[in-house]
This record gives C-alpha cells, structure tokens and sequence, in this order.
C-alpha cells in the first residue's frame, strides 16, 4: 500500500516538473524560478522515496509522527506561495486600474489644460 | 458652484439611454464612465456627445469596477474645474426629480449620502442587509448612516482630496462613509426614490461579504 501512494506522489511530482518545465519554455517562469522548481520536487522525491530521513527532524521538533511534519511543513509552504500569489495578484491589479484609469483620463487632461 | 453629474456604467445597454434622457434635461455638465462594457452601451452613448452639452464620455477598456469608475469620472470632473460632483447609478433606480436635493446639500456639506426608505421600493432583504451594515460601521467606526450603500451621492472637491477612496468596486459606497468619519467631513442625508428595474444586477451576496472583509481590514489598518 506504502510503495502505491509513494509511486503516486513521485507520479505527481514528476508531472508538477513537467508543468515547470512548460511554464519555463513559454517563458512564464526565469531560470531562478525554474531552478527552485525543480529544487522542491526533487526534495519532495527524496521525502516520497525514503521517509525515514525526516524522522529525525520530527524528533527535533517533537512531532508525534512523521507524517504530521509533513503535512505541517506542506501547510506552511502553501500559505508562503498563497500570500505571494495574493500580493502578486493585487500589485498587478492596481497596475492595470492605473494604467486603465490614465487611458480614459489621457483627454480630459489635455481639454482642461 | 459647478456641479457635475458622474454616471459610471457597466453594460447597462437597456436602461442608460432613459436615464441619460432625463438627466440632460437638468442642464448640468455629465461625465458617463462606461467602465469596459461588452455591450452596446457604448454606440447608445456616443450620439449623446453630439446633441448634449457638455457631455463626456470616458471609457475603460476593461471592466475596473464601480469604485474605478466613480474615481475616474470624478476626477475628470474637477479637472474640468467642477467644485462637487453627483453620483448615480445608470440602472435607472434613482430618480432625476432629486437631483436638486443634493445640488441644494452640496452648498453647506462635504458629503451628501442618499437614503431609500423601505417605503421606495427597497427589497426586504437588502433593507435588513442594509441596516445591519449600519449599524456595524458605527459600531466599529461611530458613524451611523441609515443607507450605507446607496450610489445617489455627491462629494465636493475638497472633500473628495481627502475621501479619494481605494476600493474599485461596490466597497467604495462603504470606504467614503469611513473616510468621512475619519476626516470629520460635514455630512447628511437626504431621502431618495428607487426604482429597482433589475433584479441580478448591483450588490450580490457575495459582494456583501467581500465588503464585510474589507471593513474588518479597514478597521484594523486605519
């Protein structure tokens, strides 16, 4: 059962380097990005192949079992790349209301002068 | 005291020629944002340029929001030398026989709020809605307003310098009552006639609730 669900995440992160690898060559993500990429889902091979190398940490950090360590650590790492995408997101839409509100107002601004 | 008239307007194809006919009739400068509509809203308004003066129209290539729309006309307006400006909302829900209600307003306060009675044609619901709105913002800000959300408003361009509002979509109507109390603007309200002609359009459930959120944000950062 153990080796199944291993197979499946090394699956889905073998596909997740795919996607990085697409989004690299349209030219969504720069070489720095694509590195940590693959830096992550190489990691998160090694975790999925051979568990037992966290098991220490989960000592360290007086976690119960080693699967809660990595279910808190895989929360804490989507709430960073959340938090980004939303700040990402906001920055870029208060470029665009400025970039469309200048437009619209690029006129009024030569009549009242 | 010039005044101008801001309408911003977002696929409103069905009703924004009627309500544009009766505001022209009050001889007052308007400025129509249409904020990015995929309908026709911009070919029934180009001919108003022609025979109405002065009328302008301002357009966002995409679709901002309400709160945008108010910014960018308002704007134009004291570009244009305007002292205070009137928002209203192109659904035809308010009524052109108040509009000398809020002119009259703008002469000694900062800020005029329209205000529906239960007894204009507010749903319900949206009145209930309403009024717990209310009484969260003086909860949390100590300022009552009896209809938080209503668009038929005027603001005068100093007030407008301080109130310039962030919020680009249906928070605006919210944001400018906090900010009023926050910068100690002379205010009131005056009763308007409703008319709702459209039942999907204008604050859903979920606008309501992202407007809550940012109350909450509101208090904690200002």
């Amino acid at each position: 059962m153990i080796v199944v669900l291993q197979f499946l995440g090394v699956a889905f992160a073998l596909a997740m380097v795919y996607f990085a690898m697409l989004n690299y060559r349209r030219g969504e993500l720069n070489g720095v990005e694509i590195f940590f990429w693959f830096l992550i889902w190489a990691a998160a091979i090694v975790v999925i192949v051979f568990p037992d190398l966290l098991r220490t940490f989960s000592r360290t950090f007086l976690f119960a079992r080693l699967f809660d360590l990595i279910v808190i650590g895989a929360l804490l790492f989507v709430v960073v790349l959340a938090s980004r995408a939303y700040i990402a997101t906001k920055r870029m839409e208060k470029k665009l209301e400025k970039y469309v509100r200048s437009e619209a107002l690029k006129d009024v601004k030569i009549k009242s002068k | 005291m010039d005044i101008f008239i801001v309408i911003p307007t977002f696929n409103e194809e069905r009703h924004i020629k009627n309500v544009l006919k009766d505001v022209v009739k009050r001889k007052l400068p308007i400025i129509v944002v249409n904020d990015g509509s995929t309908d026709a809203t911009a070919e029934i308004l180009s001919p108003f340029t022609i025979h109405h003066s002065p009328f302008t129209i301002l357009t966002h290539r995409v679709n901002l929001g309400k709160g945008a729309a108010m910014k960018t006309g308002a704007e134009a307006a004291f570009a244009f030398g305007a002292d205070g400006v009137i928002f209203m909302d192109s659904d035809g829900q308010h009524k052109v026989s108040d509009l000398p209600k809020f002119v009259e307003a703008l002469k000694k306060y900062d800020v005029v709020l329209g205000s529906r009675t239960l007894s204009h044609g507010v749903p319900l619901v949206r009145f209930l809605g309403n009024k717990f709105a209310s009484m969260l913002i003086a909860s949390l800000f100590g300022i009552y307003v009896s209809d938080l959300v209503c668009g038929y408003r005027a603001i005068t361009k100093d007030a407008y310098e301080k109130v310039a509002w962030e919020s680009s979509g249906y928070a605006v109507e919210t944001e400018m009552v906090i900010k009023t109390a926050k910068y100690g603007l002379k205010y009131c309200e005056v009763p308007v006639e409703t008319v709702y002609l459209d039942n999907v359009k204008g604050v859903t459930i979920l606008d309501a609730f992202n407007i809550l959120l940012d109350v909450f944000r509101w208090r904690l950062t200002k």
